[in-house]
């Protein structure tokens, strides 16, 4: 039942983000749930977070699953009384939901002065997150032109490229093997993020840490726009820490026993090579990832 | 009350004068000084200006805050005393409206899930309000008088007998540094003149009363000389938020040539300096001054066929700093995220 609300409203809503819709799922289970304890509550929210990752497995649907287990510990410690809790809980979900909404558009906010006139901007891959800067930096009457990578095996970028057309942004497609190649053109890179890791690192379609390792190299400086309910309690310090189940897709999973023969759709890059993070709770730099963190699951 | 119109006025002019002042520029003003008078002028209208509300007080230092870093932007520490006073003013708001002193006010993934509604608005009046302020205000002033000798203690733990040290431009935090630990130690400064002011020889001068070993040289040699210094120990104008310096002309050649021998980059700051300001595409730090101290007037036919700047400023990133050492001790750039969000309200960082 709530896989068929999950994918109805990733249907439904292409714009909205993974996350937020597992978590408007899991609201919605929660509203439904019969059950008179805590634990039972947290039980049944496991096995729901386990049956959305076997829809979606990626990143951001499992921050999503993690940080509302977090609100619902959160909210328990607080009434004792079960039912009195849940009502508060449904009321701050809903809260919750609403604020989260409006997150793009406070990112878009702190991330456009950062681009400047005439800028030439690379980007990898569809974000929807970096749509909306961008869309923010040309209603603030800046001109800039995009570099889009063409993002294989799914041609991501081709997609990005159309909404960028649509907004008038001049902009070129390019071949992922060519990022080395254009960025002595390129001022700034700007990409969009599944999930935060708590190094401050991010985990984003293949191909990011070769942008990332590229940009460093000819000192440009890597900007990453992402919200903050893509933060994960993940320390992973290189790309074999980062769990299979976030590099491949669920059918994959599913169907194949051996995944050397699969190509992973996710890779890491690593802290040292980000310049700074933009989230809805202010422009970071890495280390300030963390922190966070800390604040949140301690 | 003829009292309070008087008094009202007086501010004004007082805020008038100040703010001609700032954009007047003049001789380079000293940045305690600056944050201190601003501080004055901030307490001043706590104390007469026309407010009963803890909001119409925050939008009325917000307006005079405006006013006064327009008059020039490159003075970042008027902009960060008025934020520094928003930020008391809402503390003091929340311990009288009752809110623990532990509630974090900053905006984190925490509070997204724990809150259950709309934010302040500062609305409801108390009396004791600007008192309290004022109080604050003043503790604040008397933190300033300290920031100079609380980082010339802690000189003895970084310079030891025998080190060559060297230095660019005439930063007073700086040599109040040096002062301190030759009364214990004996050695070497190499001062770069950094022209074309040259307020490296006003450094030496000072320097070389206190019996410190010192060498001028000029800004070109910085390179050449790097490999027999041991650490480089300058001062500078604004922090910025991601650790950045916004120092004197000639900072990022000494930094740049400090990373390549790898010798350790001390700035000794006072924390009034750190701006939450971000590097981005205002530059309103950028500031030129007439290019006659570079190629003078006299020159004359040349002067047709070429451009002539004479920036004040330079930008030097995080990566090349080693240490910050001020008031609050020692700190690594990559920490100054933590220190801004002690000092400042996210909501205060656009004025």
């Amino acid at each position: 039942r709530d896989n068929t609300t999950f994918r109805a409203q990733l249907r439904d809503d292409p714009d909205v983000a993974s996350a937020v819709a597992a978590i408007r799922a899991l609201l919605g289970f929660l509203k439904q749930d019969r059950g008179e304890t805590i634990q039972g509550l947290r039980s049944s929210l496991l096995a729901a977070i386990d049956t959305l990752s076997r829809v979606d497995s990626s990143v951001a649907v499992s921050s999503g699953g993690e940080l509302f287990l977090r609100f619902i510990s959160l909210t328990s410690l607080e009434y004792s009384d079960y039912s009195k809790c849940k009502e508060i809980m449904i009321e701050r979900g809903e809260i919750f939901l609403r604020k989260v909404s409006l997150s793009r558009n406070k990112i878009a906010k702190l991330c456009h002065p950062f681009i400047r006139d005439g800028a030439r901007i690379l980007t990898h891959a569809y974000s929807r997150v970096v749509l909306r800067v961008l869309e923010a930096a040309v209603e603030a009457k800046k001109r800039f032109s995009v570099y889009v990578t063409e993002s294989q095996p799914d041609q991501a970028g081709q997609k990005m490229a159309k909404a960028l057309r649509k907004l008038n942004i001049p902009v070129t497609v390019i071949l992922d093997a060519a990022v080395g190649y254009i960025m002595e053109k390129v001022d700034l890179v700007l990409v969009g993020a599944e999930g935060v890791v708590e190094s401050g690192g991010i985990i984003n379609k293949i191909g990011t840490n070769q942008i990332a390792v590229c940009a460093k190299a000819q000192n440009k400086p890597f900007y990453v726009v992402a919200e903050s309910f893509k933060f994960v309690r993940l320390f992973p310090l290189n790309q074999q820490d980062v769990p299979d189940k976030f590099k491949y897709k669920a059918d994959t999973l599913k169907t194949n026993q051996n995944l050397t023969e699969e190509h992973p759709w996710i890779d890491y890059t690593s802290p040292s090579l980000i310049t700074l993070l933009f989230t809805d709770l202010g422009v970071l730099t890495p280390s300030a990832v963390s922190d966070e963190l800390i604040k949140l699951y301690l | 009350m003829p009292g309070a119109a008087e008094r009202g006025s007086e501010l004004s002019e007082q805020i008038e004068a100040f703010v001609a002042r700032l954009r007047g520029g003049g001789e380079r003003p000293r940045s305690e000084d600056t944050a201190r008078q601003t501080l004055s002028l901030l307490r001043k209208i706590v104390a007469h200006g026309r407010w009963s509300r803890a909001g119409e007080l925050m939008d009325l230092i917000r307006r005079e805050g405006q006013r006064m870093t327009a008059a020039q932007p490159s003075e970042t520490t008027v902009g960060n005393m008025v934020r520094r006073v928003l930020k008391i003013i809402r503390e003091e708001y929340g311990r009288l409206h009752g809110r623990s002193e532990e509630s974090d006010q900053q905006e984190s993934l925490h509070k997204l899930l724990t809150s259950g509604g709309l934010r302040e608005d500062f609305s409801t009046p108390y009396p004791p309000l600007r008192a309290n302020v004022i109080e604050a205000i003043n503790e604040l002033l008397i933190e300033l008088e300290g920031t100079t000798d609380n980082i010339a203690m802690q000189a003895l733990e970084h310079i030891h007998s025998n080190e060559v040290i060297m230095t660019i431009g005439y930063s007073r935090t700086v040599e109040a540094f040096l002062k301190e630990a030759a009364r214990k130690r004996k050695f070497q400064v190499i001062v770069a003149e950094c022209a074309p002011f040259c307020q490296g020889h006003e450094m030496a001068v000072r320097l070389s009363k206190e019996n410190i070993e010192t060498t001028v040289m000029s800004d070109a040699a910085i390179f050449a000389v790097m490999s027999r210094v041991n650490k480089v120990i300058i001062g500078t104008k604004t922090i910025l938020a991601n650790g950045a310096l916004i120092a004197v002309s000639g900072t990022h050649t000494l930094a740049l040539a400090a990373k390549h021998h790898s010798t350790p980059l001390i700035v000794c700051a006072p924390m009034f300096k750190l701006s939450p300001q971000f590097p981005n595409e205002e530059d309103s730090f950028h500031k030129f001054v007439s290019p006659q101290e570079v190629l003078p007037f006299t020159e004359g036919e040349i002067l047709a066929k070429i451009n002539v700047h004479c920036p004040v400023f330079d930008y030097v990133p995080p990566e090349l700093i080693t240490l910050f050492i001020s008031n609050i001790g020692g700190n690594a750039p990559s920490y100054i995220y933590r220190l801004m969000s002690e000092l400042y309200h996210p909501d205060d960082y656009e004025l």
